[in-house]
């Protein structure tokens, strides 16, 4: 492509055109000479490149050949040409030796090399040279058969069409198999990743349509509600008829359990909205443990405004309640109820090591059926009823197998519940209003039935941890128990896990089925055929044909993308699936899931049992119920979802980098089928990584509205919202430990020699001031070059003579003999401190103002703070000296500093608002992050009673000793707060005075320690 | 406190003193951009002097600057931009102040990140991109709190003059890295002068 590049290109072509050598011996040098030469433009050259390029070239265009080239279009032109003679002839005279009977292997093939590739743009060039193919070095659509790339730049895939031309885009590798294979192979496996991927994402026509006729024929049968169940999706299938048993409890809870039987509307929420003790989220969350109050709350409202409670324009707590109440957010903060109930078994104990080879693990997994046991009770309520029915109430057998008619539905049916679930509580209403007596006991025993279910889970649990050491907790009926070592005991492990399904349903009534094999997948797969209520052995001699039949979707980690794509390349089993390589595996679905495949469908499976894998995102999602009037709801809502979700990040212990938020938009104006349920919809996502890992809510929340802001959707519209937190990094490690000693670890080593040092230079400063008068001249005027007080060691100074000791005073402005007096003081504090203290008042000066505040700044911390308490309030500055004195102690002590919770209950707006705002913040923030705060909040207007005088005085005192407190480490923060300041008071009164009355006061101390003001 | 690791962050400050200066002289364009080149620092873009003798000053210079700060002898470290009439323009000054009686609790953990937020707000800071004539002239002057003892003859006297009124200061950036404390702030001549 490059002229460099095309520079052996051009020694063939020399030596063809001028006739007298047959084959390119040129020398590098020769080819230079050369290749000058024909730049020059040699006339008989271009003759002869006319003769060559005829055939490819359009006439009209060769009437530029002969003059000087007038644009860039006809020099390419002839450029092209002039490398196809060279190329064409390198071709001719390479593969002069190679038998010409056979046809060439890329004969016909004409590829364009784009970018950086290996081989080498210009051994690809050698091959197709010698296999008879050609090799453009500028593209053309109608010249170039194949692209040949390794890596595409990302602007080049989304505009493919427009890059390639339609063309095939293939890897190097291509060439290489074809040469090797001495024949043309199909370049459709070696097509670009990049854009293999992107071919088989694109949603083909014929997809929708089957979506469509699908969807259509569903319908009818199924109930509308096909895209309604997407929560259930996300669940484990294979549990599907457990949940619908779950499901349904919750169900009956909701239309029995409260007194509103008589609304049963509010019943349909039965995905989201279960107001059931089951649902009780776990006890990480300890702040939102089940509040029967709360519970109650809601189906209440429901009783009151008939549906309307449940979405999130009316209910102020909506995530609140939405989290606490969804049965899947309890399964999936499950695992960490489970972590504080068995702590020790479920931590990935180091002890547990994977055994020596030569040793055999045995897995077994057992899967209870909740479901069984809810399944069974719920016969016991059907015979309650009718034993109910039969004794004491006279009702129609009609309506009783109405009933039982549709339960079972319900229960079979559960994908498509909503419709099937109306219609029964329509069936259970008109029952209801008879029936009380039924209704009244159905809804205790459900009750119990609850109860009950909490307490399944533990007793499982029970029953694996008394067989069984390392036991794995997958889900709450779920669990993987390796007896890889008490196969000493156990001769058989079929004997024990039958021994555990016995006892499993012994204990809690439900049937278990168990797989047992050689590693947690295989044990998987055998529980997969051991349901319902059996087991199944698979001894690892079985495993290769058990696997060789199995669809590769059962695999985990295979979902339907996935899926979709193998099924793309044939591959439908897992047999199949072996036969692919590990390279195009990891080729087609990434390093890590490629490995995983090749691993999984030759049954391999290397984790252990103990391990819990560390979650990956942290998130939130709410679909149900999501209706928003405004924006002002949708950022109500939006903070809510971050705290809830900064309360999760902080129940893992992690912080995250990438925030992505998510919005379902409806697709139609009709309300979905289930009631506030989402419906059909669009789901848009927009996400931002920030540099640091974070769990503040604040954060979160100025995030998540950037996000949304992105979003530009009609908040009407959105059906769904869900943020989660990627990127994870554990909150502990969040410090890293390396970085902490670089600078400081080398200036502590002076520490210790500090004394030694201070009196150095005090001596050296007195004998400078003995000798040196002129010195001493310049020194005043700057004082830039005096050692600060606090480096002078009092003890030197007091044994100074007098007269020099005056003179040093004079030198430091009089400042000198408090610093001594003080020293001494401090001296004797150290022994006896209430002493000193008593003690100290008298030699103190009166007023804080008396005192240097350099002076201040450089002693310790403690004995700053007595000294401050010590002293009268620093006042001299302020115009109100009537008005209620501050108080003497250092507001900004402690963490949050003192003057927050002084505030707090103040009378006065203006301080309590910034007392709240800065108790929002996190802790130890800075003053210009509680001010930058309070210019967000544009509502809040400060209370203009410009008679204020005690919150101006207090705000003042504040400012001032922040001022003390960073005049010398951070200029920067009391630059940023003063600006801020400003630009505060332009909203009160009151700021503009503050402000006028501590900007000379900054200026001052800006002035005594930089020696300049600062400017605002 | 073993020698090694002494020596390595010591090198570490003078990285990031060599770095923070030749930002400051990139930023303001005294010189050609390009005369200077990119380089990464704690993963960000930060430049270097391309001209070997340019490079040498500003290395050799904080190069001896840095034992004194270590002995807290050092106050300020000013890059100082003057006129021809040697009469200051713009004084970029480094005030460090060592606490090194403090001990080093906390606040010292993000000494990493401190510094890159500091190159950072630097080059991102505002009255430093305001544009400069290429005819100015500049040094990086040391202000010591008291001389130091050994006096061999490696320093020479300051080319830059004095204001005669204190100067008006606009802060860029201050870092806490404990137990060192470093400020840079801008020092203009006021308005009136």
């Amino acid at each position: 492509m490059s002229l460099d590049s095309s520079h052996p290109t051009k020694s063939g072509s020399n030596s063809k055109r001028s006739f007298n050598l047959t084959n390119s011996n040129n020398t590098g040098r020769n080819n230079n000479n050369k290749r000058k030469r024909k730049k020059e433009g040699d006339s008989g050259q271009q003759t002869l490149g006319m003769a060559w390029g005829s055939n490819s070239r359009s006439s009209s265009r060769s009437s530029f050949r002969s003059a000087p080239f007038t644009d860039v279009g006809s020099y390419m032109a002839v450029k092209n040409r002039k490398l196809h003679e060279q190329f064409d002839a390198q071709a001719s005279s390479s593969s002069h030796g190679g038998s010409g009977s056979k046809k060439p292997v890329f004969y016909g093939v004409s590829i364009f090399v784009d970018g950086y590739t290996v081989p080498s743009t210009q051994e690809l060039r050698g091959y197709m040279l010698k296999h008879g193919g050609r090799f453009e070095n500028y593209f053309s659509r109608q010249r170039v058969t194949h692209i040949i790339c390794s890596n595409l730049p990302g602007s080049k895939v989304k505009n493919l069409r427009s890059f390639s031309r339609g063309l095939p885009v293939v890897k190097p590798t291509w060439i290489l198999d074809c040469i090797a294979a001495d024949k043309l192979l199909s370049w459709v496996p070696y097509q670009l990743e990049q854009i293999a991927s992107e071919a088989n994402n694109q949603p083909k026509l014929s997809t929708f349509l089957g979506l469509k006729s699908n969807m259509v024929s569903n319908d009818p049968a199924n109930g509308p509600s096909t895209s309604d169940n997407n929560i259930s999706e996300v669940s484990n299938s294979a549990e599907g008829v457990k949940q619908a048993n779950q499901e349904f409890d919750f169900h009956m809870h909701d239309s029995f359990d409260e007194e509103k039987v008589t609304e049963p509307t509010c019943s349909n929420n039965h995905e989201n909205e279960v107001p059931d003790s089951p649902c009780e989220p776990s006890a990480s969350e300890g702040s939102r443990c089940s509040d029967v109050q709360n519970i109650t709350e809601s189906p209440s409202v429901v009783s009151d405004s008939s549906k309307r409670g449940h979405s999130t324009s009316l209910d102020p707590n909506f995530v609140e309640t939405y989290f606490k109440n969804s049965r899947l957010h309890f399964i999936g903060t499950w695992r960490n109820r489970y972590r504080k109930r068995f702590p020790t078994s479920s931590r990935p104990s180091t002890s547990i090591t994977p055994s020596s080879s030569s040793h055999r693990n045995t897995i077994i997994h057992i899967d209870m059926v909740i479901a069984t046991f809810l399944y069974s009770h719920f016969l016991k309520i059907v015979s309650l009823y009718q034993l109910l029915s039969k004794t004491a109430l006279n009702y129609g057998t009609n309506q009783l197998l109405f009933v039982i008619l549709i339960i079972h539905v319900a229960l079979l049916k559960f994908h498509q519940p909503t419709t099937l679930l109306e219609t029964m509580e329509l069936g259970l209403e008109s029952l209801l209003e008879t029936q009380k007596h039924f209704v009244l006991t159905l809804s205790s025993f459900l009750t119990t039935l609850k109860l009950m279910k909490r307490h399944v889970a533990d007793k499982f649990y029970g029953v694996l941890h008394k067989h069984c050491k390392k036991v794995q907790a997958m889900s709450c009926d779920e669990a993987i128990l390796d007896i890889t070592d008490l196969e000493m005991e156990v001769n058989d492990p079929e004997i024990l896990a039958s021994l555990i399904r016995k006892e499993i349903s012994d204990t809690t009534g439900c049937t278990a089925s168990a797989g047992i094999a050689g590693n947690i997948l295989m044990a998987r797969l055998a529980t997969r055929s051991a349901k319902p209520n059996g087991q199944c052995y698979l001894p690892p001699e079985k495993v290769n044909d058990f696997l060789k039949e199995l669809p590769v979707k059962v695999l985990p980690g295979i979902g339907r993308a996935l899926d979709e794509k193998l099924k793309g390349r044939n591959i439908k089993t897992c047999g199949d699936l072996r036969m692919v390589s590990k390279e195009t595996l990891q080729r087609d679905c990434g390093q890590k899931t490629g490995d995983t495949l090749w691993n999984y469908c030759r049954g391999i499976d290397n984790r252990l049992v103990g391990m819990i894998q560390e979650s990956k995102s942290v998130g939130a999602d709410v679909n149900w119920g999501v209706r928003f009037k405004d924006l002002k709801d949708t950022q109500n809502f939006l903070m809510s979802l971050c705290k809830e979700v900064s309360l999760r990040l902080h129940g893992c212990g992690v912080r995250g980098r990438t925030f992505t938020l998510k919005v379902k938009k409806r697709k139609t104006d009709e309300e979905p089928v289930k009631y506030m349920g989402c419906g059909d919809c669009d789901n848009f996502s927009h996400s931002m990584t920030v540099p640091m890992a974070t769990d503040d809510v604040d954060v979160l929340q100025r995030i998540t509205k950037q996000l949304f802001s992105h979003f530009h959707i009609d908040v009407k519209d959105i059906r769904g919202v869900g943020l989660q937190v990627t990127k994870l990094e554990s909150a502990d490690t969040f410090i890293q430990g390396n970085e902490r000693s670089s600078i400081r670890s080398w200036l502590v080593p002076t520490s210790s020699s500090k004394d030694k040092k201070s009196v150095q230079i005090t001596k050296k400063v007195t004998k400078k001031l003995q000798n040196d008068d002129h010195l001493h001249q310049t020194r005043s005027n700057s004082t830039i070059d005096i050692p600060p007080m606090s480096e002078l060691d009092s003890d030197v100074l007091e044994n100074l003579p007098p007269d020099i000791l005056s003179e040093i005073n004079h030198f430091y402005g009089g400042k000198l003999n408090t610093f001594i007096s003080k020293h001494k003081s401090e001296i004797t504090n150290l022994p006896q401190n209430i002493q000193g203290k008593s003690q100290n008042t008298e030699t103190m000066p009166t007023s804080l103002s008396q005192i240097d505040d350099t002076v201040l700044q450089q002693l310790p911390e403690e004995l700053r703070n007595d000294i401050i308490h010590l002293l009268p309030p620093h006042r001299n500055h302020q115009p109100q000296p009537s008005s209620p004195g501050p108080p003497t102690s250092q507001l900004w002590v402690g963490d949050p500093p003192q003057w927050v919770g002084k505030f707090r209950s103040s009378h006065i707006q203006i301080l309590r608002v910034f007392s709240e705002t800065y108790s929002g913040l996190k802790s130890n923030s800075n003053l210009s992050s509680l001010l930058l705060k309070s210019i967000s909040f544009s509502e809040l207007i400060i209370s203009d009673d410009d008679d204020d005088d005690e919150g101006i005085s207090w705000l003042c005192e504040i400012l001032k000793q922040y001022i003390d407190l960073k005049i010398d480490s951070d200029l920067e923060e009391l630059h940023t707060c003063f600006r801020l300041l400003k630009r505060l008071s332009g909203k009160s009164k009151a700021l503009v005075q503050v402000y006028n009355l501590t900007l000379p006061h900054l200026q001052m101390s800006v002035g005594e320690k930089y020696g300049g003001s600062l400017h605002i | 406190m073993d020698r090694k690791e002494n020596q390595y962050s010591q090198r570490e400050l003078v990285e990031f003193l060599q770095i923070a200066i030749t930002s400051i002289i990139f930023l303001k364009g005294i010189y050609p951009p390009g005369a200077f080149e990119r380089r990464r620092f704690m993963n960000l873009l930060v430049h270097k002097a391309r001209h070997p003798q340019l490079n040498r000053y500003i290395h050799n210079a904080v190069n001896a600057l840095v034992p004194y700060i270590q002995q807290g002898l050092v106050e300020r470290i000013a890059v100082i931009f003057f006129k021809d009439d040697r009469i200051p323009v713009e004084r970029f000054i480094f005030k460090i102040n060592a606490n090194v009686n403090q001990s080093c609790d906390d606040g010292g953990e993000n000494a990493m990140m401190d510094m890159r937020s500091f190159l950072m707000k630097l080059s991102l800071s505002e009255p430093i991109s305001a544009v400069v004539s290429q005819d100015w002239k500049w040094e990086i002057t040391g202000y010591f709190s008291s001389v130091p003892e050994s006096e061999d003859g490696v320093w020479i006297s300051s080319n830059a003059q004095q204001w005669t009124q204190p100067p008006l200061i606009t802060p860029i950036k201050s870092m806490n890295i404990q137990p060192l404390s470093l400020q840079l702030y801008l020092e203009h001549p006021p308005p009136n002068h």
